[in-house]
């Protein structure tokens, strides 16, 4: 299939260079006649200028004497040009051979056509318009996506449509529109623990990792929905490590570790954050490794609850803050979520330093000391 | 596959141009009329090639097709139907095609219209245009390719720039570009006629539809542009001095000599050299302001995007066809024979006054947009080169320009009588400083320039008409006898009348709007009231919306005048989503002639708004002036002298025309 469209479009390429050399070879085929000097063309303008200057003359806006001397001036012009034209006519013609003129036109259109066309085109490229490609996506989920995009953009109350995409959004990183369509699907079919998680997590992502009020909502609603789920829990749970409510965020991780499985996938880390709390971990879960390592961070409990990359993610979302605020210092609000961010990833090093840099910044902040403390962050040397 | 065969297409029509660009020049110097005749085959086989390639290219557009690059980074499927086609020029590599389409286009109609000229001078016009189109044809093929794949092919395009989601884009690039490269042609023939080493008066009138056509198109051009930063950019300007506004302009004011000078020569066969001179310059403005505005030197919306290799390129392109013209030039022009003599005061000495000012005009604003840009290349410090320099110099040398224009027609040639000229125009000049003392009456207050500036408005649309009067002689004649002269006319004659009145109503825009427009800066809460250009505006609080691409908050404000509510407007801030990019929308009110321009600003902690309203009054005679000059030149183009000649090959008898002389 794909071979016989190459073909066809060579054959096409091919008829059309042909066509084009024969196009251009035709002035060479015809009769050969000499060049005639024909300066009909300028006897005509003359003739018009002499027709002009009488209106002019007529009209009073060149005096008789000027326009004795001008129309001298165009006779002159004038027979110059009928006597040229004249005196070349008379040359015999001479029958010219093109044979090299004739090679070029036949030889440059296939020769520069190939030889260009060969380095820059993709011959073997079907065309694709998106609606063909829509009709029959195949496995190609960018396109199932943009299928059911249309889709909604024409029927924006269908609900199911919105909560088919939503996660998929979040897993392709789309955190805005991942927002709009749990919102949409929440606001067509009714909240389900499902939706107002996905939401949460959404939010969670889309502010470094942190747990804001918004997400808060909506996991302790999904909670209300279904007190079994151990995802809303956990991040409610995390929302009050991260608010430095170390009892309550305690109470909620020993819920989940109570209500799951012992080989649960998520134990480990469930049992990492009781410990963080304050919390003896169940004989038998000691798996814990240390605190602050990166790959343990709490955010991660995302990862295994929903799936693979989201700590780089984050990750990735904090150093950018980080970045920013390397540039712009002058940003208390920036500090101290960049110092939470860290302590809440676990990094205590790192969360050292920017508390170091923040205070630098805003020496008198209380906010930062007191988040300090809070996170348990060492302030010496700096906070005096 | 359809894709493929336009690529194709493209490099095919580099092969024909490289054909066209060599054969017929030898033709011309063997005297070979087959070799000549491939000149026009070739031009229209060019153009119908570049003409498919542009079709296929919309067509990829049109139907979304993700696959070509160029398509996936400026389109998006969702994006309405007029945007998909604008979209095609709406992006470098799109707007380069779009030039080359329009240069080959020229070329075709050189082919076709230009049986009256010489077998040789056709074939070297037509070659020169070809050298051109090959040059813009690697350009494009090597370094701003259109038809490059992706593979595999995005499902979801990255949306057109929101500022050009316009309708100012469907019309804008094509009308300013049929401009700029419409005085490819009047470069082509200059260079032509410099191969030949021969060039007459007959020369000038084959030149003068085609100066006349580019300018036309590049007055729309420009005007439109102004209007569109008018009403997109929301700063209530309508020319702001920036680079690439000016890089139109300059083609404009050396278009607008060479269209004189052009007539000078076809007239007396003077001022030859000049001419040819000007013809260069002017496309070689043209070419510069492709550089400046494709290079990236400038960083603006026009400029799309950078890329070093790209400006490279096209400083070659400027510096061969520039630099390799004023060789020719140089080499050239002192063979050409000299032309007629004339006095100073006549129609040819205020011609060459107009030449005069409007190069050194050019000059200027050349000066002004390269000094930065060199400036900063050689130390890196940024200066920047705005309003008070080009108000100070442009505007003090067009002072004088404006007072001479109605002079210009009234001049007999050869020889003129400036007293017989200022009695001819007395009454004008009275008439137009009484227009402009009522208006300034009218309009109350400002300064003493505003009443010159006024005048000097009136006094060109006034003037304008001195020639139509005094060539129909109404006072002598009467009228039925007069009105039978005026409808004899030459259409060029009326061309002219128009397009000075143009100007005129242009300059009378310009200072009306600058002397008794209004700026209204003010901290606006819901229900506050503010009073601007006589009417009164309330705000109505904002309100959320939401548009195919865009979400947007819309301020209402209601107008009233007198206690009478006569109108509300929109003013809103939107933002695209595809690209997170905001821009603000100014709500604008057409009172007759006037506008009330209304501009969101930032919120307040404290709830309000800060609102800019202007009023402008007269404003829009800027462009309708504009409008006025692009009809004239239309009027003047469908003058049958410029078609003398032509295919028919129809000739009076000489003896006839001698005859009806005596």
């Amino acid at each position: 299939m794909q071979y016989w469209a190459t073909m066809v479009l060579w054959i096409i390429l091919a008829a059309l260079t042909a066509a084009v050399a024969a196009i251009l070879i035709l002035p060479f085929a015809r009769a050969t006649k000499a060049a005639s000097a024909d300066r009909a063309g300028e006897v005509a303008v003359y003739r018009d200028q002499l027709a002009e200057l009488d209106r002019d003359r007529a009209q009073g806006l060149i005096n008789a004497e000027e326009a004795e001397y001008a129309r001298a001036e165009i006779g002159r012009r004038l027979l110059a040009a009928a006597g040229a034209g004249e005196g070349k006519e008379i040359a015999a013609p001479k029958a010219r051979k093109h044979a090299l003129a004739t090679a070029v036109v036949t030889l440059v259109p296939p020769l520069v056509g190939l030889c260009l066309y060969l380095a820059l085109g993709n011959p073997g490229m079907p065309d694709q318009p998106l609606e063909a490609r829509l009709a029959n996506p195949g496995n190609n989920v960018a396109l199932l996506v943009a299928k059911a995009e249309r889709h909604l953009a024409e029927n924006p109350n269908d609900g199911a449509g919105w909560d088919l995409l939503a996660p998929i959004y979040f897993r392709s990183m789309r955190l805005g529109d991942a927002e709009l369509a749990y919102r949409n699907a929440i606001r067509i079919l009714g909240p389900n623990p499902l939706r107002l998680a996905g939401l949460g997590e959404t939010l969670v992502a889309s502010n470094d990792g942190i747990v804001t009020e918004d997400a808060r909502a909506a996991f302790e609603q999904a909670m209300k929905l279904d007190p079994d789920n151990p995802r809303s829990r956990f991040y409610v749970g995390l929302g009050f490590e991260q608010a430095g409510r170390a009892a309550e965020a305690r109470a909620q991780f020993e819920a989940i570790a109570k209500g799951s499985p012992p080989d649960a996938p998520w134990m480990q880390l469930v049992n990492q954050h009781i410990a963080k709390n304050g919390g003896t971990v169940a004989a038998g879960q000691d798996t814990a490794q240390a605190p602050g390592n990166p790959s343990q961070a709490d955010v991660a409990a995302a990862e295994s609850l929903s799936q693979g990359d989201r700590q780089a993610m984050i990750r990735g979302m904090v150093d950018s803050l980080a970045e920013r605020l390397k540039q712009e210092p002058n940003n208390l609000e920036g500090w101290v979520r960049l110092v939470r961010s860290y302590a809440v990833l676990g990094d205590k090093p790192k969360a050292e330093e920017a508390l170091k840099s923040g205070l630098k910044q805003f020496p008198s902040s209380g906010e930062l000391v007191a988040l300090a403390h809070e996170m348990g962050l060492a302030v010496e040397g700096v906070a005096q | 596959m359809i894709i493929e065969i336009g690529h194709y297409a493209l490099v095919l029509a580099l092969a024909t141009a490289l054909i066209v660009s060599v054969l017929p020049v030898i033709g011309a110097r063997r005297g070979d009329a087959a070799m000549m005749a491939l000149a026009p085959t070739g031009s229209l086989v060019l153009f119908a090639l570049v003409a498919f390639s542009f079709g296929v290219l919309t067509w990829a557009y049109v139907v979304s097709d993700f696959s070509v690059a160029n398509v996936w980074e400026n389109s998006h499927s969702l994006m309405p139907l007029i945007y998909k086609y604008s979209g095609v020029w709406g992006n470098h590599e799109g707007s380069m095609l779009l030039w080359l389409l329009i240069l080959v286009f020229f070329s075709a109609l050189v082919a076709v219209f230009g049986r009256n000229l010489p077998d040789t001078l056709r074939a070297n016009v037509l070659a020169v245009q070809a050298w051109i189109s090959t040059a813009f044809l690697f350009f494009i093929l090597l370094t701003s390719n259109p038809f490059l794949r992706l593979d595999p092919a995005p499902a979801e395009g990255q949306d057109l720039n929101p500022v050009l989601q316009d309708f100012g884009l469907a019309v804008h690039p094509p009308l300013l570009y049929l401009g700029y490269v419409g005085f490819s042609v009047c470069f082509s023939f200059a260079v032509a006629a410099l191969i030949e080493g021969r060039i007459d008066a007959a020369w000038a009138r084959w030149v003068r539809p085609w100066t006349l056509a580019a300018w036309t198109f590049l007055t729309a051009g420009i005007a439109m542009g102004s209007y569109w930063a008018y009403y997109e950019l929301g700063w209530g300007g309508w020319w702001f001095w920036d680079p690439v506004e000016n890089a139109s302009f300059m083609p404009w004011l050396a278009g607008t000599a060479l269209l004189h000078s052009a007539l000078v020569m076809e007239k007396r066969e003077a001022l030859k050299i000049w001419t040819v001179l000007l013809a260069i310059m002017t496309f070689s403005l043209s070419l510069l302001g492709t550089f400046l505005v494709r290079s990236g030197v400038l960083t603006s919306v026009h400029s799309f995007a950078t890329d070093p290799t790209r400006g490279i390129f096209i400083l070659c392109i400027l510096g061969i066809f520039i630099g390799g013209a004023f060789v020719l030039f140089a080499w050239r022009a002192p063979m050409l024979k000299a032309g007629g003599i004339f006095a100073p005061i006549s129609r040819e000495g205020a011609l060459v006054l107009n030449n005069l000012i409007l190069t050194v005009a050019t000059a200027t604003v050349l000066t002004g947009t390269l000094y930065p840009l060199i400036l900063e290349t050689l130390t890196g410090e940024k200066i920047s080169v705005g309003a008070p320099f080009f108000n100070m110099t442009f505007g003090l040398l067009m002072l004088p320009l404006l007072v001479a224009v109605p002079f210009g027609p009234v001049l007999a040639w050869k020889r003129g009588d400036l007293l017989g000229a200022l009695q001819r125009l007395y009454v004008f000049a009275g008439l137009a400083l009484a227009a402009g003392l009522i208006f300034f009456y009218i309009q109350n207050g400002g300064p003493v320039l505003a009443i010159f500036g006024l005048v000097l408005g009136f006094w060109g649309m006034i003037g304008a008409f001195a020639d139509l009067w005094y060539r129909a002689n109404f006072a002598k004649v009467g009228l039925s006898v007069g009105l039978k002269r005026l409808t004899g006319l030459p259409r060029s004659v009326f061309g002219t009348a128009i397009a000075h009145f143009g100007l005129g109503v242009t300059v009378l825009g310009i200072f009306a709007a600058t002397t008794f427009g209004t700026e209204t800066v003010v901290e606006m809460k819901q229900g506050a009231s503010v009073d601007v250009g006589g009417y009164s505006l309330t705000y109505d609080g904002l309100r959320d919306a939401v548009g195919p691409n865009y979400t947007e908050q819309r301020g209402h404000f209601a107008v009233s005048r007198g206690g009478v509510q006569v109108a509300d407007v929109w003013s809103s801030k939107r933002l695209y989503t595809a690209r997170r990019m905001p821009t603000t929308e100014a709500g604008i009110l057409t009172f007759g002639l006037s506008q009330l321009y209304v501009s969101l600003g930032d919120a307040m902690d404290s709830g309000g708004m800060v609102v800019r309203i202007w009023w402008k009054p007269f404003i829009l005679c800027i462009w309708g002036g504009a409008l006025v000059m692009m009809f004239g030149g239309f009027v003047s183009l469908s003058d049958r002298r410029l078609r003398v000649g032509a295919p028919s090959r129809k000739v009076k008898p000489i003896k006839a025309t001698l005859e009806a002389a005596e």
